[in-house]
C-alpha cells in the first residue's frame, strides 16, 4: 500500500476507514449474522466507516440468490441496528450482498465463493481483501478451515491482498481441545490475521479502564496490594439458557463466562502498564497475568458452584434450571460459579480476586470493583465512623457504563458522623447518544487489520489453564442451589464470610 | 426550569446552583461549557444544536443573546434549565440589554464550570476580529460559521487574518464527510493528481476550504465552479495516468463515487445538521493544523498555524464593530 496523500496522520476528523474489502460471513443467515453483525454493519456505513468498495457475502446452506439474502439482511438490519433507518445508507450496501449457497462440505460451492471473491477485483476494485466470519457452531470450524485452505482463500500470497479470519466463542472446550483449533486455525491463515471475538472487550467502559488506569497520575499509586484489599469482579445476568439448553448443558457458567470474559477482564484489571498502546505490548501484559493467576487450595470453599431452582424474578415465576426445556433432570452443569483466584505478582500478592458469573440473578450487570484497604488508624471516636466502610473504586462495565467512587463523608450537622457516599460519573448511555455498539467497533477493527482488542491464542490458552483444574474437580460433584431471582447460592456468601469480607451488591 | 426577569449576575449563578441541586445534576461528568452567542432570530435553532451537541459530550451550555445594544437601561433576563427544555444537561439562555451586552462576560465568567475548557460558537455573523469579543477572548476553542456572513468568501479571509491556533470554522466541519469519501478512495490510488475541479453553490465556503486542502495535499490548484447546489454537488479529480475520480452529489444526500474501469458506487453523504456538526467541534479542543493549512492555501495567508495562541481583548465601540449586533 503507497502512502494516501490525503490521509494525515494529525487530522483526526478523518475517520480511520478499512481498505476496500469484502466481509464474508459463514452462516449468513444465523442468529448471530442477522441480530449482531448485520446490524453493525449497517450501523458503520451509517457512521460513513466502510470503504467505498464494500461487500458482503453469505454463505449458507440455502438456495437463494443474491437478492433473498439482501432482503433478509435488511430486514434484520431495520429490526437491529442503533442508529435511526435510513434508506439512503441502505441503498448504499444494497447491490452489494452477494450471497453463495451451499453446504460446508460441498467442494463446487466453495469454488464458486472463490470465484465470487476474485471477481469482486473488477468489479468494485477490492484488491483481494476479505474477512471471514465464522458464525456457524464450533463444530464446523474445522471443515470450513479445510474448504479455506483447500481453495486456497486463506492466502494472502495468492489473493493480493489480506485474508483475516474471525471466531467467536467457544474456543474449545478446555485446554487441549482449544490447542488443536487455534493449532488449525493458525496453521490455515497466518496467527495475526486470526480474531477471536470476545465482545466485551469491544465495550466502552472496558477500553476507559486502560484510559483510567494508564492516563491518570491518581489511580496507579494505589493500585497494589499496599492499598488494595480485594477485588471483585461481577457478571450478573437475569436471564435464563434461553433455547440454547444442549450448549449451555454441555458447557456450563465457567467455560461459558469464566474462562473469557472474566479472566480478560481480570487480566485487564491486574495488568502492568503496557509500554505502548499496541496489540502486542498490550497482549504481552495481559498474558502476563494470565499465567499468573493462582487457584484456591481449598477447592470445596473457595470455587463454589451453583445451579439455580425455580423462584420469582422481576415480577415472575420463572423454572429451575433442570425444569427448562432440553436440559436432562439430573444435569448437574453449573449456572452460577464464584471461584477466589490470585494473582502471583509482586503487585497483586495476597490480594484476593473474587470472581463470579450467574444467570437468573436478580439483575443484568457486569462490574469491576476494586476495594482498598481501611485505613490503618481512624482518629475519631469508633461510634462516629461505624458506617464507614472500605472505599472502592467501580467500574461499571454495563448497564450505566461509568466509573463510582464510593468514599467516607461526614453527615452534615453538629455531631462528627462519618458515612459512605457514591460519587457516580457517567459517560454512558443514560446522558450522550449510545455508543458503539461492541460488534460494530469489533467488526471495524476486524476490517483495519487491529487486533488490540482481540484474544491472542495463547490468551485463550492460558485461560484454559485456570479453569482445567477447576472443571477437574467439580467433576462428579454436584453443584450448591440458589433460587432464581437470588445472589447465587449461600455457598457463595459464605466463601467471604470465611474472609471476613461480603460481596458489593450490584 | 428557571426564568429570572431583570435580573444580576450573581442570581443567575445562585440559581444555576438550586436547580442542579434539586435534579440531581451532580452526579453525571461536565467535560467543558459551551458558550453560544446568537442573535434573537437565530436563537431557537442555537438551542436545538447546543442541545444536540450537548448530548453527545456532557457540557454546561450559556446562551448569550444580546439585545438593543442602544437601550438606556442595561437588563439582564435569564433561563436557567437543569434537564429539561434544554436536553439533559445544565443551560442557561441570557437576554442582555443596553450597556450590559458589551459587558456579557461579566455575567458569563462566574458561570464557567470550574477548570474545564470553554468553547464558544457564534451562530450567526462572528465579530471581524474575535478580540473584540470578550466571550471569544477567553474562549479554548473558537467556533465561527463563515456561511452565515454575507459575504462568505470574504469572511474566510477575515477568518484567515483575525486566525489564531483553536479557532475553526463551521465551513470547515462541513467538508469532513467529502474529506472521508476522498481520502477513502485515495487509499486505492498510487498516481499524482493534475486536475482538480469543485462544483458548489455560488460563495460557498467549504468548497473554498476544499480546494485549499487539496491544494496542500496534492498540490493541485483546483477549480472552483457554480452550480446551483445544493451546497457542494461535485469534486472531480484527474490523474496522471489520464484516469479520472470523481464524486457527484445532486441532491444533498446521496452521492455516485465514479472512478475509471470501476463500476460506479453509491454512498450516504448527507448534509448533516447544524447540531451535529458543533458536536463534531465539541469532540477535540486541541489546535486544529489542517484547518489551519487548508485556510491558509483557500485564502494566501501563510503562517497560520504558527502564530501564537490566546489574544487579548481589545475595545471596540459597537458603532464600529462587525458582528455585534
Amino acid at each position: 500500500m503507497t502512502h494516501n496523500p490525503l490521509r494525515d496522520p494529525v487530522d483526526r476528523r478523518l475517520p480511520r476507514i478499512p481498505e476496500p474489502c469484502a466481509l464474508v460471513i459463514f452462516g449468513g443467515t444465523g442468529d448471530l449474522a442477522r441480530k449482531k453483525l448485520i446490524p453493525a454493519v449497517y450501523d458503520l456505513a451509517a457512521r460513513g466507516l466502510l470503504p467505498p468498495g464494500f461487500v458482503v457475502l453469505g454463505f449458507a446452506r440455502r438456495d437463494w440468490g443474491d437478492s433473498d439474502f439482501e432482503q433478509v439482511a435488511r430486514e434484520a438490519a431495520m429490526s437491529h441496528a442503533r442508529t435511526p433507518w435510513q434508506e439512503d445508507v441502505w441503498q448504499r450496501l444494497a447491490g452489494n450482498m452477494k450471497f453463495v449457497g451451499g453446504s460446508f462440505d460441498d467442494d463446487t460451492a466453495f469454488d464458486t465463493l472463490a470465484g465470487t471473491l476474485d471477481e469482486l477485483r473488477d468489479s468494485h476494485a477490492i484488491p483481494g481483501n476479505a474477512a471471514f466470519y465464522l458464525s456457524t457452531p464450533p463444530a464446523q470450524f474445522p471443515m470450513v478451515l479445510r474448504q479455506l485452505e483447500r481453495t486456497k482463500m486463506c492466502d494472502n500470497a495468492t489473493a493480493g491482498g489480506w485474508r483475516r479470519v474471525v471466531v467467536e466463542k467457544p474456543f474449545g472446550h478446555d485446554l487441549p481441545s482449544s490447542r488443536e483449533l487455534n493449532a488449525l486455525v493458525d496453521q490455515v491463515f497466518t496467527p495475526e490475521d486470526v480474531f477471536r471475538i470476545d465482545h466485551y472487550l469491544g465495550k466502552e467502559t472496558v477500553q476507559n479502564l486502560l484510559a483510567l488506569r494508564f492516563a491518570n497520575t491518581l489511580f496507579e499509586p494505589v493500585w497494589n496490594s499496599h492499598f488494595v484489599d480485594s477485588i471483585q469482579i461481577t457478571m450478573a445476568e437475569d436471564g435464563g439458557i434461553g433455547t440454547r439448553a444442549a450448549f449451555y448443558d454441555a458447557t456450563g457458567a465457567a467455560r461459558d463466562v469464566l474462562q473469557n470474559h472474566l479472566l480478560q477482564l481480570l487480566a485487564l484489571t491486574a495488568m502492568e502498564e503496557p509500554v505502548s498502546f499496541s496489540a502486542d505490548a498490550i497482549r504481552t501484559e495481559k498474558l502476563k497475568m494470565l499465567t499468573s493467576i493462582s487457584l484456591p487450595g481449598d477447592k470445596e470453599h473457595y470455587a463454589v458452584r451453583g445451579q439455580y431452582e425455580q423462584g420469582w424474578l422481576a415480577g415472575q415465576r420463572v423454572p429451575g434450571y433442570v425444569q427448562e426445556n432440553g436440559v436432562p433432570p439430573d444435569s448437574t452443569t453449573e449456572t452460577y460459579v464464584a471461584v477466589r483466584l490470585g494473582v502471583q505478582t509482586r503487585r497483586w500478592a495476597g490480594v484476593p480476586f473474587y470472581v463470579r458469573t450467574g444467570k437468573r440473578l436478580p439483575r443484568r450487570v457486569t462490574e469491576i470493583g476494586v476495594i482498598f484497604k481501611k485505613p490503618p488508624y481512624l482518629p475519631f471516636a469508633q461510634t462516629d465512623t461505624e458506617a464507614l466502610g472500605n472505599n472502592q473504586l467501580v467500574v461499571r462495565v454495563q448497564p450505566d457504563e461509568g466509573v463510582t467512587l464510593k468514599f467516607g463523608s461526614k453527615v452534615p450537622g453538629s455531631a462528627m458522623e462519618v458515612r459512605d457516599v457514591a460519587m457516580d460519573f457517567l459517560y454512558g448511555e443514560a446522558f450522550t447518544e449510545s455508543s458503539p455498539e461492541a460488534y460494530e467497533r469489533l467488526v471495524l477493527d476486524v476490517l483495519l487489520g487491529d487486533s488490540t482488542l482481540f484474544p491472542h491464542a495463547e490468551e485463550v490458552e492460558a485461560s484454559w489453564k485456570v479453569i482445567d483444574p477447576l472443571e477437574e474437580y467439580w467433576a462428579g460433584r454436584k453443584p450448591h442451589m440458589y433460587r432464581a431471582g437470588e445472589w447465587g447460592p449461600k455457598a457463595a456468601e459464605e466463601m467471604l464470610e470465611r474472609d471476613g469480607r461480603h460481596w458489593r451488591r450490584p | 426550569m428557571t426564568t429570572l426577569w431583570d435580573t444580576t449576575g450573581t442570581e443567575v449563578v445562585k440559581a444555576l446552583g438550586e436547580a442542579r441541586r434539586t435534579a440531581g445534576a451532580m452526579v453525571s461528568g461536565l467535560a467543558l461549557t459551551l458558550v453560544v452567542v446568537a442573535d434573537e432570530k437565530k436563537v431557537a435553532e442555537a438551542e436545538v444544536a447546543a442541545v444536540r451537541a450537548a448530548s453527545a459530550h456532557p457540557c454546561r451550555v450559556l446562551i448569550v443573546v444580546r439585545r438593543q445594544i442602544d437601550s438606556e437601561q442595561p437588563r439582564l433576563d435569564a433561563e436557567i434549565s437543569v434537564g429539561g427544555r434544554l436536553g439533559p444537561g445544565e443551560a442557561v439562555v441570557m437576554r442582555m440589554y443596553g450597556r450590559l451586552a458589551l459587558h456579557a462576560e461579566s455575567v458569563v465568567l462566574p458561570l464557567l464550570a470550574p477548570d474545564v475548557p470553554v468553547l464558544t460558537w457564534w451562530h450567526g455573523d462572528a465579530p471581524k476580529k474575535i478580540a473584540h469579543d470578550p466571550l471569544g477572548v477567553f474562549a479554548d476553542r473558537r467556533v465561527t460559521d463563515a456561511a452565515q456572513a454575507p459575504d462568505p468568501i470574504a469572511a474566510l479571509r477575515i477568518r484567515a487574518t483575525d486566525f489564531a491556533p483553536g479557532d475553526t470554522d463551521l465551513a470547515w466541519t462541513r467538508t469532513t464527510p467529502w474529506r472521508s469519501v476522498l481520502a477513502g478512495a485515495y487509499d486505492n490510488i498510487a498516481v499524482r493528481t493534475v486536475a482538480a475541479r469543485i462544483g458548489a453553490e455560488a460563495g460557498n465556503p467549504s468548497a473554498w476550504l476544499i480546494a485549499g486542502w487539496l491544494k496542500g495535499r496534492l498540490g493541485v490548484e483546483a477549480e472552483l465552479v457554480t452550480t446551483s447546489g445544493p451546497g457542494i454537488t461535485e469534486v472531480y479529480l484527474r490523474l496522471e495516468d489520464d484516469s479520472e475520480l470523481s464524486i457527484n452529489r445532486p441532491d444533498g444526500h446521496s452521492a455516485v463515487l465514479h472512478r475509471t474501469g470501476v463500476q460506479d458506487r453509491r454512498l450516504p453523504l448527507h448534509r448533516r445538521d447544524i447540531g451535529d456538526q458543533l458536536a463534531e467541534e465539541l469532540r477535540r479542543l486541541d489546535p486544529d493544523q489542517p484547518y489551519a493549512r487548508a485556510l491558509s492555501a483557500a485564502t494566501g495567508i501563510t503562517e497560520l498555524e504558527n502564530r501564537p495562541a490566546g489574544r487579548q481583548h481589545e475595545w471596540m465601540e459597537p458603532a464600529l464593530a462587525n458582528g455585534a449586533s
